[in-house]
């Protein structure tokens, strides 16, 4: 009774955008979670979202081309399978423009893609805007992305946490009992992959963190964007620290009929920052202050922080 | 020397308040998530608390002097040992209540879902509300003392509901941009326990300190 009184009440169903202008165009929502901006100009629809550092490129994509991966961090997530060739089930937290699901259904058209997403017009502008079509293979559920996580018992292969509003992280999507709870939710040979920012504090207690819950953790780095991607699995062997144990990256890149080359993708691989690294502060449930660490500079060059690229201040 | 300490632990009980509630947020983001549903419950909550406090303390001002003393020890007491369950036991008890009400993925589609407001709502009381609402009772209980002591009832009123708000603003700060970059949730919950105590006690004994008779 008491779920009947209040559903209506705190209902957070918005209406559904209304149809996409024609020609170029700009539009701002504010959402729930988010202040976005969608801009189509020619042929590429760019979602962006607002933050008090300028505007975040979330996702893009180039109508012209649906497959091809505009954000540059995007492609990186696909050194996965350097590591697991074959992802039969995959879950990505934070949708953004769904930049990574056209080329992965498509490359992998049986393999579940399960995504999870927190805020509902996020959802709903990738699919009138940017034009993401869910199927049963790609699957999107509005929830909490931690939320998710300890509730489902699915064992994936690949799970992706790339959760970001604009600059702003959810500090309990960045702590070692979350990543413990992402660890568990891996199959034998199952990667995490994060999606992290450098040039701040934060950078390394991610590192930190991570390296806390899992067994192997190794650092790619897409040229210019401010992004680094770890990928961390639970097992000791083979070394994944080692290139020569990953999988062919030009075999690979065959599956992916020109759109992506995991060999110049290979070539992103860095050392972790062990000296940093060391020093820096395992975030935990109980102490997790990462709005200010994300402040902080690092003495390391600092590029743009980003989902994507910083847009505009 | 009386009146300083007096607005002093005013002040403390508005920090206690209010930086409680961030460090509430704290608390249900490990299993809520960090959503704006999370934050009206939150804001519910201590409103509510806020409100109810007001009114029973304003009850206990008019009572007897013998038997308002012992309900106010009484009040203490409860809010004490409720803040000590929620600075212990808070863990335990969400990890309990989220999934009791939340239980699995299927319900979860909508962050609107009956489940989720239900959960926040039995998690914000059972946590939250009854600390708040014991330390809010101690509002009109001040306002009854200054005003005995001779201040208009209404300037009295003022005067201490302001520098209680002060007392929250300063906890809002406090807590946000010093003390949750620096220590553990868990320590500062068991600070805010030992806090509590020593300011209720010495709010406690400083009401039952005779008036002046100057001021009668």
């Amino acid at each position: 009774m008491l779920a009947l009184a209040l559903t209506p009440v705190f209902a957070a169903d918005a209406p559904p955008a209304p149809a996409a202008p024609t020609g170029d165009y700009v539009e701002n929502f504010d959402t729930l979670y988010n202040s976005l901006t969608v801009q189509r100009l020619g042929t590429m629809v760019e979602l962006r979202a607002r933050s008090r550092r300028g505007e975040f490129l979330e996702s893009a994509v180039d109508q012209a081309d649906p497959l091809k991966l505009v954000v540059e961090y995007t492609r990186t997530l696909y050194a996965a399978a350097l590591f697991q060739p074959q992802p039969k089930r995959v879950l990505i937290i934070g949708l953004g423009g769904a930049g990574f699901h056209r080329l992965f259904a498509q490359t992998w058209p049986d393999a579940l893609l399960q995504t999870v997403e927190l805020d509902p017009k996020v959802f709903d502008l990738c699919q009138t805007r940017l034009g993401f079509k869910p199927t049963a293979q790609t699957p999107v559920t509005i929830a909490d992305g931690r939320m998710f996580v300890k509730r489902d018992t699915t064992q994936w292969d690949w799970l992706i946490l790339d959760a970001f509003r604009g600059g702003y992280i959810p500090p309990h999507l960045k702590t070692k009992e979350f990543y413990q709870e992402c660890a568990a939710r891996l199959s034998d040979r199952g990667v995490f992959i994060s999606n992290l920012h450098e040039g701040t504090e934060l950078f390394y207690s991610d590192i930190r963190t991570i390296q806390s819950v899992f067994s192997q953790v190794v650092l790619f780095n897409p040229p210019d964007s401010g992004n680094v991607i770890a990928f961390a699995v639970n097992y000791k062997t083979p070394a994944i620290t080692d290139p020569a144990h990953w999988e062919n990256a030009a075999g690979l890149t065959k599956l992916f009929k020109g759109k992506l080359d995991l060999g110049y993708v290979s070539g992103e691989h860095i050392p972790i920052p062990d000296q940093a690294v060391a020093t820096a502060t395992v975030l935990t449930d109980d102490f997790a202050p990462v709005e200010f660490q994300n402040v902080v500079k690092s003495n390391n060059e600092t590029k743009v922080p980003s989902g994507g690229t910083t847009i505009a201040p | 020397m009386t009146l300083f300490l007096f607005y002093a632990i005013v002040v403390v009980l508005g920090v206690l308040s209010m930086g409680f509630q961030m460090l509430a947020s704290r608390l249900l983001s490990p299993h809520y998530g960090s959503t704006i549903v999370e934050w009206v419950w939150l804001i519910s909550t201590f409103l509510a608390a806020f409100s109810t406090g007001s009114m029973l303390g304003g009850w206990i001002s008019n009572v007897p002097v013998a038997r308002r003393q012992r309900l106010q020890v009484a009040t203490a007491a409860i809010g004490v040992a409720a803040l000590a369950v929620t600075a212990f036991y808070s863990t335990p008890m969400l990890d309990w209540l989220e999934l009791k009400f939340i239980p699995d993925v299927s319900q979860m589609n909508d962050q609107s879902a009956a489940g989720m407001n239900e959960a926040l709502l039995v998690s914000c009381l059972g946590l939250f509300f009854v600390p708040v609402t014991a330390l809010s009772s101690f509002g009109p209980q001040c306002v009854g003392w200054l005003a005995a002591r001779g201040t208009p009832s209404g300037q009295a009123s003022g005067v201490v509901y302001a520098v209680s708000t002060l007392g929250n603003i300063a906890g809002v700060m406090l807590t946000v941009f010093y003390l949750i970059p620096h220590y553990r949730v868990s320590h500062l919950m068991y600070g805010w326990l030992a806090v509590a105590a020593l300011s209720l006690t010495a709010l406690i004994l400083l009401l039952r300190r005779p008036t002046p008779p100057s001021s009668q």
